[in-house]
């Protein structure tokens, strides 16, 4: 199997003019949606790594297509948001189906290592900006070029989210509070950005010089930019480093200098916990949509079956941050 | 009790133990961190056989002594999204605490919101 993948890969290379030699290849990270893999590429002019992503097929709800995907870092690439170049775009009847492949950039995904491992202290301490700014460019790329994607308001993201809550059958009071709480809430004023949805530890690559990527972007929309300001604030995004809220390592106003640093904004601190009060609710639904499609899916995975008990964890979050003053 | 020991407790145990000790360190990392969930996975049934039935039965409890009716958290659920309990209600709250925390000390005893609120 991985014999016809490397031919595969260097038959779509060699569309792009790159004539060469696929080796090495090395199975990253995957699962029932996606899976991720790393390879050497050689030529006479080139010699280097690359990264392929594909869909596997069982995407999840609120995924968009692998070459959507790579369409989007495109666009932000061309932005300066710290992106990996797209090298090859896959056609999606081909054999590797809806895939591309991309720059391999060096460097830690690991939220845990890198809130913990001394070789990151320094990037740590300015990464609160550096995200602020990638965040900033990100949202600064024209939403004309997503005519196909969809545009939701506050309103529309919490109804949507409620209707794939309620659709479980499993009543949870502090989410049914949560819901009715975010109905009269301060979201901000309703601008439309490129948002990239899932902005945390784990889906950047950090150096000990600090964020050099931001990958993983299927779950990227249309739609209110403090969305991602929030987003990295989630406590379960700080991996148990609770006293630092911006992603386990930072705090909110550095967040925001960076942000500022590259677009004019009145986000206030209030709005971006309403948002990160969203956040909280929207990754516990989230672990809904993966706790069932284990009950329900074909595969059996001990992973997602763990994670239907860690919807607790965001009701506990929820009660903290809506009654309990917590951050 | 018609079963013998070891208990359902005492079997999970040895089985979490063994995961731990035998097998997690003999393989391949994405393995190990499946592994690491499973050993999770019977420590949340443990904590459940140890503590569920009671955490079950508090929590009909202190939803009974709010609502006029029902005790479980379907008609809490129901209740809220009804409108029929202010979402000000400082009993409300206190409810959602106190079921919340319980529910965590089975889930996940370590998790820092529910650390910082019994410590």
């Amino acid at each position: 199997m991985e014999d016809a993948l490397k031919k595969n890969l260097e038959k779509l290379l060699k569309e792009e003019g790159l004539n060469g030699r696929v080796t090495d290849l090395e199975y990253l990270t995957g699962g029932a949606s996606n899976e991720t893999w790393k390879f050497f590429f050689s030529s006479k002019t080139e010699k280097k790594h690359m990264i392929f992503r594909r869909s596997l097929g069982e995407s999840s709800p609120m995924a968009i297509s692998k070459r959507d995907e790579a369409s989007i870092q495109q666009l932000a690439f061309k932005k300066g948001a710290p992106v990996a170049k797209i090298i090859a775009i896959a056609d999606k009847d081909s054999t590797l189906g809806d895939a591309y492949i991309m720059k391999h950039i060096e460097g830690e995904t690991i939220a845990r290592k890198i809130l913990r491992d001394k070789e990151y202290s320094q990037a740590k301490k300015k990464l609160a900006y550096e995200c602020g700014e990638a965040i900033a460019k990100i949202h600064q790329v024209p939403i004309n070029n997503f005519k196909n994607m969809q545009v939701s308001s506050p309103k529309d993201l919490i109804h949507q989210l409620y209707l794939t809550y309620e659709g479980f059958k499993q009543p949870l009071p502090v989410f049914e509070f949560a819901f009715k709480w975010l109905e009269d809430q301060d979201f901000g004023e309703p601008i439309e950005k490129l948002v990239h949805g899932d902005f945390r530890l784990g889906n950047l690559i950090i150096s000990k010089n600090g964020l050099e990527a931001v990958i993983d972007w299927e779950l990227a929309h249309i739609g209110n930019p403090i969305q991602d300001l929030g987003w990295i604030c989630v406590n379960s995004w700080r991996f148990g480093h609770s006293k630092n809220i911006v992603g386990g390592f930072g705090e909110i106003d550095d967040l925001l200098s960076g942000y500022s640093s590259v677009c004019k904004n009145n986000i206030t601190h209030e709005q971006i916990k309403t948002w990160q009060i969203f956040g909280t609710l929207r990754w516990g639904v989230i672990c809904l949509i993966q706790t069932f499609s284990h009950l329900y899916g074909r595969t059996n995975s001990v992973e997602k079956a763990a994670i239907g008990r860690r919807v607790s964890e965001t009701e506990i979050d929820l009660i903290n941050l809506i009654f309990l003053g917590g951050k | 009790m018609v079963f013998d020991r070891p208990t359902a407790f005492e079997l999970l145990d040895s089985v979490s133990v063994f995961l731990e000790e035998k097998i997690k360190g003999e393989l391949p990392k994405h393995l190990a961190f499946n592994v690491q969930i499973a050993i999770n996975v019977i420590n949340i049934v443990k904590r459940e056989i140890e503590n569920g039935k009671e955490i079950n039965e508090s929590s009909k409890k202190l939803i009974a002594d709010i609502l006029q009716q029902g005790n479980s958290t379907e008609s809490l659920s129901k209740a809220i999204k009804d409108g029929k309990i202010d979402l000000d209600n400082k009993e409300l709250q206190k409810v959602l605490l106190e079921i919340t925390k319980m529910k965590l000390s089975v889930d996940n005893p370590n998790y820092s919101t529910y650390k910082d609120l019994v410590e």
